[in-house]
């Protein structure tokens, strides 16, 4: 559809590979650890939305339970540390391997279920692995500690073995590597049988039989997918705060938080996530650092507004806007008069 | 050996006999209509082949084998494809990529089901509109569309839903030769239609459902004489002796 | 034997405030078949109505009915009108918009939150009649306010289903609840009908405020508390049942009642939901679903 000229595909690179310097060389000239920490949160939430848009957007349904694997990742790979000494890198495999069957586990009778029951069960299922953890103290060996949560062990100066560091540069490479790779991993799956038949299945699901797709296997694969992938944030997210709560890291909040993300900015798109993460997340941390004291909760009524704002006036997200603002900018400075397309 | 055959398939929701033990059987090659009037049943027959529905009792042997019960995308592994009435494009994509779902049947490999997408969609007439949104399209590309993209899947039957409701009388015509073509292309057709020139014309054989049950099959000419097919739609009073008067 | 039925009795004098919210929910999960994730700040905002009234003119909560019910209940027509029906409108064609529940939940945070910023977190209570009286009926105790929400509930549910059943109003509302566009080709008003419907379900809310304020803290997140557990009874009492909610409720305060006996109370949480989700998959229809009349 792009059909531009060399001198505007040139732009349209350049710019992006400009971005994407930019983006890579960040901790070069940013020291501020609360700035990188906002950053790497930022990373953080787009990675996950992008792990939760497998399935809440390329499957069409709307799972609001998604906190309960990043938990399981962050737990599991905690707790295969603390107990028997393996470093996160390897427990983090096991943790996304349980998130992945516990997301079959879920998905397989859930994904049968009508929209909004299907949003209300998997909030049920996320709160009642929320409730089991808080419940639990002691799992065998493994210290659960309840509603108190786990700090994990700190380790003096930088162990990459134990996937610790002492400054905030070598997670937000990690994360952004991730981030990268799980972008990657999206777009290369659209193009895929899997892709195509998961995203016929979700937008049309009886047109989609007719064809040869046997829908529910597709959305209980994704399912699969998307929980190992967020998972591995999990673990990410334990090292990188070395302190989590059930009803923090399991909590409704969190779920809705990665939903609204992938929602606003625009579910089933690549680029969505990453783009709801970027204008939601600093509003979210700026409010809660600045204002939090004399307005509690004002990030939050703010998102509220924003998620109001957006169902009303761009229901499939600001990525589709902001993609014809951007071709429309590069018209501009390319200097050419192109018809937009829809 | 018939290509299809629908052995005293009924189906019952609670209490109503929406299909009252209907056998009819379709050869290979052949053009097949259902025909009858409003809330006959045809659409839920076709439901029962093509897998949506499971007959409450009766059989469904394709090419000697019984499907009966199977589930819709196993029905299109056997090369049975369909469309539906109400037609259901993937709007959100281009017309490419609904035609790619259904070559995705024959081929893992997207470049592959790609080119024989855009194969089908051209012989549809749609091949300059591949990059345009499904939900641009107008209703008779739509309905190219639904066609197209069951073609894409290389079925050896196709079950058309009502494919020409709602179309002009020259898009009528244009689609009656994309059947004829079609089926010169060793597809089997089986189709409901309510057009009564159309399916008339075009059909080799046809089977009329009234209440759920057939009341007779035949070849066009038979069935457009027959007795009880002219009561069917037109009411006792258009029978022999009746007065001719009709209520819609 | 004695300590059984007075735990019996605890659990069906809870359940019943329980059902009583779950009512105006189901009444708008029935007819407008969206998600309304804004209903337990719904309950938040009914209940300081009731609480800011009764402080400032000292009336009795059950008084205050008469203002609070109006109240909400232009409330929830308002909210309606604004927020959801442009996407009903604009998503004509499908059954059960997700806008809609991302809408409400926006409408969610943005209520709760306000009430954060506004009164503060902190735990209110304000002084009524009825506090802390109790009754004794034979050797069982049974608390006054509790007693009093209890026959509201019932007089409550009596008013609704007579409503939804004889009245004009009531008859479109369940039209509209079979088939939106059927009912709006027989000259109803669907939108209309559905800010009504949604007027309702707040001024129920609003009730629940008046119940409340006797016996229960008032503080910006109470609403979270009872949105989940209306979820729950809603669908085991089955959508769009007045019934259903009712004993989906008594159900579910029995169940809080009767288990902490055998398990702690976070324990009990968790039979919650897996009895959720056993309805969920068993029995989607509910106790009470669909199939059958109001």
């Amino acid at each position: 559809m792009n059909s531009g000229s060399t001198k505007r595909k040139t732009i349209d690179t350049m710019l992006k590979l400009a971005l994407a310097v930019f983006v890579f060389t960040i901790p070069v000239w940013l020291s501020s650890p609360t700035y990188l920490q906002i950053l790497i949160m930022l990373f953080l939430f787009a990675y996950l939305t992008t792990t939760w848009n497998l399935v809440g957007g390329f499957a069409g349904v709307l799972p609001l339970g998604h906190s309960a694997y990043v938990g399981i990742g962050a737990y599991t790979s905690t707790v295969l540390f603390i107990s028997l000494g393996v470093s996160p890198w390897i427990g983090m495999w096991a943790g996304a391997l349980i998130a992945a069957v516990v997301g079959v586990f879920i998905g397989i009778p859930t994904l049968k279920l009508r929209g909004a029951y299907f949003a209300l069960s998997t909030m049920a299922f996320g709160e009642g692995i929320r409730v089991l953890v808080e419940n639990t103290m002691q799992l065998g060996p493994f210290t659960i500690n309840g509603p108190r949560g786990i700090s994990v062990p700190l380790l003096p100066g930088n162990n990459l073995l134990a996937y610790q560091f002492t400054s905030k540069v070598p997670y937000y490479y990690i994360i952004l590597l991730m981030l990268c790779v799980v972008i990657f991993i999206t777009w290369w799956f659209s193009r895929t049988r899997p892709g195509y038949y998961l995203a016929a299945g979700g937008e049309e699901p009886e047109a989609a039989q007719a064809l040869g797709v046997n829908v529910a296997r597709y959305k209980v694969l994704a399912m699969g997918i998307s929980c190992f992938l967020t998972a591995l944030g999990g673990t990410f997210l334990a090292q990188l705060t070395l302190y989590f709560y059930p009803k923090q890291i399991l909590g409704l909040d969190f779920s809705f938080e990665l939903a609204f993300i992938a929602l606003i900015g625009g579910r089933g798109t690549i680029a969505g996530p990453v783009v709801g993460a970027l204008l939601l997340r600093p509003v979210s941390e700026l409010t809660r650092i600045y204002l939090s004291s004399t307005l509690p909760g004002l990030h939050l009524v703010i998102f509220g507004l924003v998620l109001i704002l957006v169902m009303l006036f761009q229901p499939r997200g600001l990525v589709e806007p902001l993609e014809r603002a951007y071709n429309w900018f590069l018209d501009r400075i390319s200097g050419e008069r192109k018809e937009v397309k829809s | 050996m018939a290509l299809l055959e629908v052995r005293n398939v009924s189906k019952h929701f609670g209490g109503l006999k929406a299909v009252d033990e209907v056998t009819l059987s379709i050869e290979k090659g052949q053009i097949y209509g259902l025909i009858g009037p409003n809330g006959a049943g045809k659409s839920t027959l076709f439901n029962c082949v093509a897998g949506t529905y499971a007959p409450t009792m009766g059989a469904i042997i394709y090419d000697g084998r019984d499907v009966t019960g199977w589930k819709p995308w196993d029905i299109c592994k056997l090369r049975i494809g369909r469309t539906f009435q109400i037609v259901k494009p993937f709007q959100s994509r281009t017309v490419l990529y609904n035609a790619t779902v259904g070559a995705f049947i024959r081929t893992s490999n997207r470049s592959e089901a790609e080119d024989r997408a855009m194969e089908v969609l051209r012989k549809f007439h749609l091949g300059d509109k591949a990059g345009v949104l499904a939900k641009n399209l107008t209703i008779a590309d739509r309905k190219r569309l639904e066609m197209a993209r069951a073609m894409a899947t290389d079925p050896e039957m196709l079950l058309m839903d009502e494919c020409m409701a709602g179309l002009r009388p020259n898009e009528v015509d244009e689609t009656l030769d994309v059947l004829r073509e079609i089926r010169n292309q060793g597809v089997t057709i089986f189709m409901i239609e309510h057009i009564m020139r159309a399916i008339m014309s075009v059909s080799d054989k046809i089977t009329v459902i009234q209440f759920g049950r057939k009341i007779m099959d035949g070849n066009p000419e038979e069935v457009a004489n027959d007795e009880r097919v002219i009561k069917a739609y037109l009411g006792e009073s258009y029978g022999a002796g009746g007065d001719g008067n009709v209520a819609a | 034997m004695e300590f059984y039925i007075q735990i019996l009795i605890n659990g069906l004098m809870t359940g019943s405030y329980y059902g009583l919210a779950a009512m105006g929910l189901t009444l708008i999960f029935g007819v407008i078949k969206v998600i309304n994730f804004a209903h337990g700040s719904m309950l938040m905002v009914g209940m300081f109505t009731a609480y800011w009234i009764v402080k400032l003119t000292g009336w009795h909560p059950y008084a205050a009915l008469i203002l609070v019910v109006p109240m909400l209940f232009i409330f929830g027509y308002a909210l309606q009108g604004i927020v959801i029906k442009p996407i009903l409108v604009s998503q004509r064609d499908v059954r059960e918009p997700t806008e809609v529940i991302i809408v409400t939940t926006g409408v969610w945070y943005i209520l709760d939150n306000l009430a954060l910023m506004v009164f503060g977190a902190e735990y209110r209570v304000v002084p009524t009649s009825l506090s802390g009286q109790i009754m004794l009926v034979g050797d069982y105790i049974i608390q006054t306010p509790l007693l009093y929400g209890f026959i509201t509930t019932m007089v409550t549910a009596g008013l609704l289903m007579w409503f939804l059943k004889y009245t004009k109003m009531g008859m479109s509302i369940r039209a509209a609840s079979l088939d939106r566009d059927a009912a709006s080709l027989m000259g109803i008003n669907q939108y209309r009908v559905y800010n009504i419907a949604f007027g309702i379900g707040a001024a129920i809310a609003g009730i629940v405020g008046c119940v409340l304020i006797p016996f229960y803290y008032v503080f910006p997140t109470v609403g979270v508390v009872f949105d989940v557990k209306c979820f729950i009874i809603v669908v085991l009492g089955g959508l769009g049942s007045i019934p259903g909610a009712l004993i989906g409720g008594l159900i579910v305060g029995l169940i809080e009642s009767v288990f902490p006996m055998f398990m702690t109370s976070t324990w009990t949480e968790l039979i919650v939901y897996v009895v959720f989700l056993a309805v969920l998959f068993v029995m989607p229809a509910g106790l009470f679903g669909e199939k059958r009349d109001w």
